[in-house]
């Protein structure tokens, strides 16, 4: 019963809970990106982030670094932090905890199927893999020729088999089907963790419900500017939606009927919580979108550590981390490319 | 004598006519060549810039180098080279027709002319389509950034060409200034 959860959960997540917090005081503040947004070179940035929890990544990396060396090493620092977490969690935390790196699994084998549709090395791919999203038979997706062959084959013992039934087909792998086919997969899996999270119930139901809703309406809208001068049909767009969140069901409608940006911002004015995003953007823009979802997510997210005794903070927390690596490296291309200036178009500050 | 000399004076008048405007055509390519190559920079920064922001958007996974197709496909843009005289080389861009379509180009080409407008709707049309296609090695639902990434670095190529064929008459007029300066030396 919700309300309640205070009696209790400290039991099996209290330890786990202290230690997420304690995580999230290690994350980046104003005064740690100002400091980064001076930086002259990328080794800078390195000195810079050795007093911060990426040091022990960073410090043997020898010189010079690239942008994308800055990113594996702190996504190794989210990894470890992660998979601490994982193995001292018990039921049901740890399965809320792996329907975390759900996503990050669909984009590993998209990334595999794709790069071998055009021919390149396994190994090559696998390296380029998000390490959350690694699985055991996951170099074995390369000999699969169409959809059927890749669940029969790989899928079906990893925890995205359940989400295949809509995809499989014997059509050979094109760019389109594997496009279809990343999207279906995440739209059901966006779902079974909604599902999940609303049997948990309390705090975790009523947060995670709010977090995975904005998560879904995000990519509604994302998926309908991308889709727009494509050869998706208003039909395959609409089935790519989620059966959730805001939009759900009449602003889908309205959003699969879209032709340009003008018209995504008349169907998401309707709704007052993203009244606030469009207003930061003048009209034909879609630039600064991206920006605008960030900041709308970061502050969703801070808002879930207000509340104690629920899981919704484990998942703030990974998207947090995520929103940093994604700042770092945003930061690290502005100064490798000389271009200073731009460094705030992109950068979201988490606390 | 006297005719001779006026003669002699109207023959110098004009090599110092024509070196002035050897020269001066000299000078103009230059300076023409150091705008193209102060505007490459730029769109070349602006191409860099767009790739990282579509990097940030759609995330490092979906917009890498591995993802490129190493198969045997068609060139979607080819260049041409065409010398005049054989002295100076003109280089021309031939966008977004892969090798398939050159052939049918090529056919089209003795069929009767259709309207200029509806000729340059369907090329729009077909131009729009080899670029989805070239960057459909990334995925199909691709962010904005991306194709504006791909709109800058084919400004840049287009700026290159400008600025190979500005390079090639700027030798040439230089070669022709001292070709001049030399018989007038003589």
């Amino acid at each position: 019963m919700y309300g309640f959860e205070a009696l209790t959960f400290n039991i099996h997540g209290g330890y786990l809970e202290a230690i997420v917090r304690g995580h999230r005081a290690g994350l980046l503040t104003t005064s740690d990106y100002n400091n980064l947004c001076q930086c002259e070179t990328l080794d800078d940035i390195k000195m810079h982030l050795s007093a911060t929890e990426y040091g022990p990544y960073l410090q043997n990396e020898p010189s010079p670094l690239h942008t994308t060396t800055i990113v594996e090493k702190c996504t190794l620092k989210l990894v470890d932090d992660y998979k601490h977490m994982l193995c001292q969690a018990t039921e049901p935390l740890s399965t809320f905890l792996e329907y975390i790196t759900y996503g990050h699994m669909i984009d590993n084998v998209v990334l595999i199927v794709t790069g071998t549709l055009h021919e390149r090395d396994v190994q090559e791919l696998l390296e380029k893999c998000h390490p959350l999203g690694m699985f055991d038979s996951i170099a074995t997706l390369a000999v699969a020729q169409n959809m059927r062959e890749l669940y029969r084959l790989v899928l079906v013992d990893t925890p995205l088999a359940p989400y295949f039934s809509e995809c499989i087909t014997s059509e050979d792998l094109d760019d389109m089907n594997i496009e279809i086919m990343r999207n279906t997969l995440y739209k059901a899996y966006l779902e079974d963790f909604y599902r999940f999270c609303q049997k948990l119930g309390g705090a975790t139901a009523e947060i995670m419900s709010d977090l995975l809703a904005f998560e879904a309406d995000r990519r509604a809208v994302n998926i309908t500017i991308n889709s727009i001068g494509t050869e998706l049909t208003r039909d395959d767009r609409r089935k790519l939606y989620s059966n959730f969140g805001l939009f759900y069901p009449y602003g889908h409608e309205e959003l699969a009927v879209c032709e340009d940006i003008d018209q995504v911002r008349a169907v998401m004015e309707k709704y007052p919580p993203y009244q606030s995003i469009f207003a930061k953007l003048s009209y034909g823009e879609s630039q600064m979108l991206d920006k605008a979802f960030y900041e709308e997510e970061v502050k969703r997210h801070c808002l879930a550590f207000e509340q104690q005794f629920h899981y919704a903070v484990f998942f703030a927390y990974m998207r947090l981390r995520e929103q940093e690596i994604r700042n770092l490296m945003w930061i690290s291309e502005c100064v490798a490319q000389n271009q200073k200036s731009r460094v705030h178009d992109s950068v979201v500050f988490i606390f | 004598m006297e005719e001779e000399r006026e003669v002699y004076v109207n023959d110098e008048a004009e090599v110092v006519k024509a070196e002035d405007k050897l020269a001066l055509q000299f000078m103009d390519s230059f300076h023409t060549y150091l705008t193209l190559s102060h505007s490459l920079s730029s769109t070349l920064r602006q191409g860099w810039m767009d790739l990282a922001s579509a990097r940030h958007s759609m995330g490092t996974s979906r917009v890498n180098s591995s993802l490129l197709d190493l198969k045997l496909h068609p060139a979607a843009t080819t260049l041409k080279i065409t010398e005049n005289d054989g002295t100076q080389p003109r280089f021309m861009l031939q966008k977004w027709v892969s090798s398939e379509h050159e052939s049918t180009q090529l056919e089209d080409k003795n069929e009767q002319p259709q309207d200029s407008n509806s000729m340059t709707s369907s090329d729009t049309d077909e131009v729009q389509k080899e670029r989805f296609k070239s960057l459909s090695v990334f995925g199909v639902l691709i962010s904005p950034k991306l194709r504006a990434t791909q709109l800058s670095f084919e400004k840049a190529l287009e700026t290159l060409i400008e600025l190979a064929n500005m390079r090639s008459s700027l030798l040439n007029s230089f070669h022709q200034l001292q070709q001049e300066v030399e018989d007038t030396k003589e």
